[in-house]
């Protein structure tokens, strides 16, 4: 870049030019290189942009003007190195640099915007992907082994019971569990770009699982999980759906800042088991919630109390009331006491969610209630919506 | 459940003025040059001591966004014409300004 710098216009003036109405921009001299530069940057307002229907130059794409002798060397940098009319643009650029006297030759160089300075244009790939989607469900936790997935994929099912669309993200990405519960398959149908979610018994499930290899561990570093994320909100095609899941990652670290940054997440499930340990991470969760600005539905107690077959008595296995106490202190609904119960583990392991088979067991009854609870709880949300979600404001000049 | 405060709607008022209505139908109004010297970005702003990194005097009174928009349910992001676009101005940071 500092090849191209001219002088008395640093890199870092630049944008300030753009910032400033065509108007006022100071009139062309006639003598000196500079006075070219300045008849070139003129001459490059005629080259717009098709898409944002403003012209290059005060778009800010102009990045650096050099003359060197009959030659001018003009760098363009875009907002995305995929432009679709980027050799438009260039071919446009050469056409009027050319035409600006004492110029012979033109050579235009384009660039791109880095990732960061890109990231609201894909956003709006996320607005579309999600279109469909009514509410989006995260469930989390404050750490592993409290049941999350089970949660979700029996959160999923209950739901899509009693009528609803249901769709089910799997974004664990250290250990994506949903395809090994659900029995679902790899995509095989895209649809354009668009990757087509499998199904099971008509809910569509999307796991990190079905990009990786079995077997093999999953060791992601920071960006690739956000990149991973990413194509999650935007290359899936769900369609019409009245509840998404998402199966968050256990704890409260970057990857799921990043999953509520990205995704407008209507509220969050909580899992816990009722010891306190487990209970000083949900508090952890909440606060995560909180910052962010997702609603918290409630919580969800799994393992809650264990019915041995003999005396039909619920035994407390690990403590009473724990969901409930810390629900309590952080004003937040108890949306579910889930009992231990061997055949949640087995249906797991085997591919299936419990289902028919149990029907009027305690474990059935209680995921039904769970579910409803949710549900109303994100009607009660909708109804005093707090907010809007997915905005943006173009500036005009 | 928790009381978040949300914003309905946002909308340029003028050439430099942020209108922001809230969930609460409070309606705040930013001068988009004061946003952009107070970016709370880790650039602008040293992130362990909160010290200012950035010197408003730096930016200059042309300044103006090109987009805003929303982060999650908690924040804007504002793209602005000085290339910067790293600053996340969560709605507890404006309830707090304006």
């Amino acid at each position: 870049m500092g090849f191209f710098r001219k002088k008395g216009s640093s890199a870092k003036d630049e944008p300030k030019a753009t910032a400033s109405p065509p108007a006022t921009s100071s009139p062309a001299t006639d003598s000196g290189p500079a006075g070219t530069e300045e008849r070139i940057r003129e001459a490059l307002k005629a080259v717009q942009d098709p898409d944002l229907h403003k012209d290059i130059v005060t778009l800010g794409f102009v990045k650096a003007i050099e003359v060197l002798d009959k030659e001018a060397r003009v760098v363009i940098e875009l907002t995305t190195p995929a432009c679709p009319v980027k050799d438009q643009l260039k071919a446009q650029a050469e056409q009027v640099i050319m035409a600006v006297a004492g110029i012979e030759k033109a050579t235009v160089t384009m660039t791109a915007q880095t990732v960061a300075a890109a990231r609201g244009g894909k956003e709006d790939a996320t607005k579309e992907a999600l279109a469909g989607v009514r509410n989006i469900i995260a469930v989390a936790s404050g750490k592993g082994g409290v049941g999350k997935s089970t949660t979700t994929v029996n959160l999923a099912f209950a739901l899509a019971r009693q009528g609803a669309r249901v769709g089910l993200m799997d974004a664990d990405i250290y250990g994506p569990s949903i395809p090994l519960m659900t029995g679902v398959g790899k995509p095989t149908e895209v649809d354009g770009k668009m990757v087509i979610p499998p199904q099971v018994d008509g809910i569509k499930i999307i796991s990190v699982a079905m990009f990786m290899e079995e077997g093999k561990a999953s060791i992601l570093r920071g960006p690739m999980t956000a990149q991973i994320i990413q194509q999650f909100l935007t290359q899936i095609k769900w369609g019409d759906l009245d509840y998404l899941l998402i199966d968050y990652p256990p704890g409260t670290g970057d990857i799921q800042l990043t999953l509520s940054q990205m995704c407008p997440v209507s509220g969050a499930v909580i899992v816990t088991t009722p010891q306190e340990v487990s209970l000083i991470d949900v508090r952890k969760a909440v606060n995560m919630f909180g910052t962010m600005k997702v609603p918290v539905l409630g919580v969800i107690e799994n393992m809650s109390y264990f019915i041995c077959d003999g005396c039909e008595k619920k035994h407390h296995i690990f403590r009473e009331g724990g969901g409930r106490r810390v629900a309590a202190e952080n004003g937040l609904p108890v949306l579910g006491e889930i009992p231990l119960e061997p055949a949640i583990a087995k249906a797991g392991d085997e591919g299936h969610v419990i289902g028919g088979e149990s029907v009027g067991t305690g474990v059935h009854t209680a995921w039904t209630e769970a579910a409803g609870k949710v549900a109303s709880q994100v009607s009660i949300l909708n109804m005093n919506e707090a907010g809007a979600a997915d905005f943006s404001l173009e500036w005009k000049d | 459940m928790a009381e978040h405060i949300g914003v309905k709607d946002i909308a340029q008022l003028d050439s430099r003025t942020l209108g922001v209505r809230w969930s609460d139908g409070r309606e705040s109004r930013y001068d988009v040059v004061d946003l952009r010297r107070r970016c709370p970005c880790a650039e602008c702003v040293e992130e362990w001591t909160r010290k200012p990194l950035l010197n408003p005097e730096d930016v200059p009174e042309t300044v103006r966004p090109q987009r805003i928009q929303s982060v999650g349910r908690y924040a804007l992001q504002i793209q602005f014409s000085d290339g910067h676009s790293t600053g996340i101005y969560t709605y507890e940071m404006l309830r707090e300004l304006g």
